[in-house]
């Protein structure tokens, strides 16, 4: 049984429309125009206990409302949402305690006092016993190294620090769900690798179900055996990673350095010329004649160096959510 | 109910944080007693009487004010919901097993809590440098109803101005705006400027159908043994009532934003 289920779920916003300056500021005083906006558009899925899934999309796709409904913060338009067989936005305490929501650009924990006096808060607020408290806390801190930190006001720890505190906080109760909304937004390279690979262990240890939206495709590369793409609302794709490049990408790249000059319209003729600087060059062909272009260019062209290559999931992705051909 | 304790500990650490605001806050509120002082014993300089009151009484009646107001005025929420609500930190407390109302109760608890110890020592200190005649009501059923009536109204203030912060829920731009009116309102209609029997005999017994003078002018008059004790039990079943009232309000209202708020999220 999926722990969490959603069907054909729909949020719709009324947002008013102003008309540009302080005219438009007096006319909007008297009469509103008011739109949809259809942040989610009709999505399903569901996630089975255990799976870190990332969730992937551009600013406004809709995955921060998703999340939102997930947690009970929005009751949606319409759909079935089920989430620990619980309704999200019925706010049961039951079902509060079993999950957690960590935003990268809000922090819970009391900005003046030491990061330690939030979790004792947080350990009273999900009623976590004593010696469970002690455990947990104890694992925490040294999964990610804060134990000389604990009693500095959190106002003076780095972004780094307090996004550790933060996820301390929000995994004192053990959460057996945890939505994750950019955990390493702001973070520098360094910190970023940290909290992957605290988020991994995390997940292998407890067996806990993690959501995570981010803008950073290392963090879902890394991370997450499926993806869940949407845009504009709507669902576009769900599956393993390695699926996205065999269902959106029906060309390879070549990467060849070449010994002399070449022709780059002779290069034209075998696919099509990416990147030309000399001496190295990216051509995109055909998935399927792929080898048959390689064999070409090692026959024909004075090749040192030949590389054939799966194009980024970056550009895969970029193209994808641009509509343009993914090549 | 553990939770809320330490939310009330946690607060009351918070307050100490910033020393020079604390001393300066302090500092401020010495200033307003001797201000206060001041002002009456200036007053009565040239005459024995004035408003119908007593040098004695009048002085007697400001002193309590101001002894009671630092309980029931002092809250933090009034400063922080608003913006919470506007801000979306709200969703922080959301998707936890807590009541955000007791939270912030239990946080202006703790403000309340430490204002007292301070009230305590600094008029103390206030009358012994300046000796001020003070008369209370012997009586000791008047300060037991007194007291009752003002730890209510306590509570009363907290869903009044609560219910004012809520309308954020709505209008998120106007929080400040309307919260600032109550509070002149209050301040006026509560007895905290002047006190309330000064009023035309109308404008007194049409004020005894709002919530505001069971905040302090009640307690205070109480306390100085102004009523019957049959009035004032009087008065004490009306601002229980006030608190009943002002209580389901507020839970209505939160709830009924709570539902505006998951429509439209922030």
């Amino acid at each position: 049984m999926p722990v969490i289920d959603i069907k054909n779920l729909k949020k719709y916003y009324k947002v008013h429309q102003k008309e540009p300056g302080l005219s438009g500021s007096i006319k909007s005083l008297f009469s509103r125009k008011y739109y949809d906006v259809k942040a989610v558009d009709g999505v399903s899925f569901d996630i089975g206990e255990g799976e870190l899934v990332g969730f992937i999309g551009p600013n406004g796709a809709g995955k921060t409302t998703t999340l939102k409904v997930l947690s009970g913060l929005l009751y949606p338009t319409s759909g079935h949402v089920s989430v620990l067989g619980y309704t999200p936005w019925d706010r049961k305490p039951a079902f509060q305690k079993q999950f957690s929501l960590v935003m990268g650009q809000k922090n819970q924990l009391w900005w003046d006092l030491p990061a330690i006096e939030s979790f004792i808060l947080n350990k009273e607020i999900y009623e976590v016993p004593d010696a469970q408290y002690k455990k947990t806390l104890d694992e925490l801190v040294e999964l990610l190294d804060v134990a000389d930190i604990l009693k500095v006001q959190v106002r003076k720890l780095s972004l780094g620090q307090r996004m550790k505190m933060e996820l301390i906080a929000a995994l004192i109760h053990s959460p057996k769900i945890l939505f994750l909304d950019e955990p390493t937004i702001g973070l520098d390279v360094v910190m970023q690798k940290k909290m992957r690979d605290f988020i991994k262990e995390y997940n292998q240890r407890f067996n806990s179900t993690i959501i995570l939206t981010s803008h950073y495709m290392d963090d879902v590369k890394e991370l997450c055996q499926r993806v869940i793409i949407i845009d504009k609302g709507k669902l576009i794709f769900d599956g393993a990673l390695d699926e996205i490049v065999k269902k959106y990408a029906n060309h390879k790249l070549l990467t060849v350095v070449f010994d002399k000059k070449v022709d780059q319209d002779k290069l034209s003729e075998i696919g099509q010329v990416k990147e030309f600087n000399f001496p190295k060059a990216v051509i995109s062909v055909k998935r399927t004649a792929a080898s048959m272009a390689a064999a070409e260019l090692l026959q024909h062209f004075p090749v040192a160096d030949l590389n054939i290559e799966e194009p980024q999931i970056e550009d895969i992705i970029r193209e994808v959510f641009t509509g343009a051909d993914v090549a | 109910m553990r939770k809320y304790f330490t939310v009330f500990s946690l607060s009351f650490q918070n307050e100490f944080t910033y020393r020079l605001n604390f001393i300066l806050w302090r500092f401020r509120n010495v200033l307003r007693i001797l201000m206060t002082l001041f002002l009456w014993t200036a007053v009565f300089s040239s005459r024995d009487a004035a408003l119908g009151y007593s040098r004695t009484q009048m002085i007697s009646y400001v002193f309590l004010v101001l002894i009671i107001q630092t309980l029931v005025l002092a809250a933090p929420s009034n400063d922080n919901v608003g913006g919470e609500i506007n801000n979306g930190d709200l969703s922080n407390y959301l998707v936890k097993p807590i009541s955000y109302l007791n939270f912030w109760l239990s946080r202006d608890w703790a403000s309340k809590f430490l204002n007292i110890i301070f009230a305590v020592i600094e008029f103390s200190l206030l009358w012994l440098v300046f000796r001020p005649q003070l008369q209370f009501s012997e009586n000791m059923v008047h300060i037991l109803l007194g007291i009752i009536v003002w730890v209510v109204g306590i509570f009363t203030y907290f869903f009044l101005t609560k219910m004012a912060v809520f309308v954020a829920f709505w209008y998120p731009e106007n929080t400040w705006g309307i919260m600032f009116i109550v509070l002149v309102f209050m301040e006026i209609l509560s007895g905290f400027i002047f006190p309330l029997d000064v009023l035309p005999t109308m404008a007194q017994s049409a004020l005894q159908f709002t919530p505001f003078p069971y905040l302090i002018y009640y307690p205070v008059a109480i306390l100085i043994g102004k009523f019957s004790i049959a009035h004032s039990l009087q008065f004490l079943l009306q601002s229980l009532i006030w608190l009943f009232i002002t209580h389901f309000l507020a839970q209505k209202l939160w709830r009924l934003g709570l539902k505006v708020y998951s429509a439209s999220g922030r």
